[in-house]
């Protein structure tokens, strides 16, 4: 593993990973956009709690900004969106990796009894 | 684009095994057996509201760093499943960790499919999928990539 990598990432993941952070990528994602308006009329937070996550997303690349009239609408970046989920994906290989050191041991040990 | 994985916060997986499910229940519930698998050590005890700890090294100094862990359910050899990653000193609960679900069903003479998935994600964040990572990043590269390679020959395999 490399640190440097992960200094990167971290900022991604920590972006991504909050819940209503998650939740709004998902309200963006399936109405190809959205103000923090929009947002927080769907959300149980605050339109300035709304304001204070997209700014993050922004920080991190994860959403674009685009003025509209008085307010600015927010649409997600897919392909940095992807680089996140990858990352979930190599949580999912970390756990394929436990998996086949199970599936060894366990092989292992049936192999010790039938001898 | 969400789809699969992050889709439904939760990674899910199936696995045959040449083992009977008594083996491979063991494996996955007993601390000299999650060793090797799994954390550098492990004191547990595989009763259903049983708290443990998991301890992982950060692959630089000789400390390591303890995790809590609380078994949900101990059903030999059909499931064994336990939360973890909450924070020290809370209660595991839905909302604030991850389950961890192993399910053994017999297969063959004396073989075992074993369902795996780890869920929360969405509930407790994405951000806890990533503690063991940092606290080894630094890990030994073949301890990292030697499993991994056995599953990416094994994937290259089924797919021919």
């Amino acid at each position: 593993m490399t640190n440097a990598v992960n200094a990167i990432d971290d900022e991604l993941w920590s972006a991504v990973g909050d819940p209503m952070r998650r939740r709004m990528l998902d309200l963006l994602l399936s109405h190809g956009g959205g103000t923090a308006t929009t947002l927080s009329d769907q959300l149980p937070v605050t339109r300035q709690a709304v304001a204070k996550h997209l700014a993050v997303l922004d920080r991190v690349g994860l959403v674009h900004v685009t003025p509209s009239g008085r307010e600015r609408l927010y649409e997600v970046d897919e392909a940095q969106l992807a680089r996140a989920v990858a990352q979930l994906s190599a949580v999912g290989a970390t756990w394929d990796a436990r998996l086949q050191r199970i599936k060894r041991i366990a092989e292992a040990i049936q192999r010790g009894q039938e001898r | 684009m969400l789809n699969s994985d992050t889709e439904y916060g939760s990674i899910e997986r199936e696995i045959h095994i040449d083992a009977t499910p008594d083996v491979v229940y063991e494996v996955i519930s007993t601390p000299e057996h999650l060793r090797e698998w799994w954390p550098k050590d492990a004191q547990l005890t595989a009763k259903p509201g049983a708290t443990g700890v998991i301890w992982f090294s950060d692959g630089k100094t000789a400390d390591l760093h303890p995790v809590g862990l609380t078994v949900v359910e101990a059903d030999p050899p059909r499931r064994f499943s336990f939360r973890w990653v909450y924070d020290e000193g809370a209660t595991a609960s839905p909302d604030n960790s991850l389950l961890v679900t192993f399910d053994l069903i017999p297969s063959g003479a004396a073989g075992t499919l074993l369902r795996f998935s780890e869920t929360g994600y969405r509930e407790r964040g994405w951000e806890v999928a990533v503690l063991e990572e940092t606290y080894r990043n630094n890990v030994n590269g073949w301890d990292y990539f030697l499993p991994r390679l056995v599953t990416y020959v094994a994937r290259l395999a089924s797919t021919r």
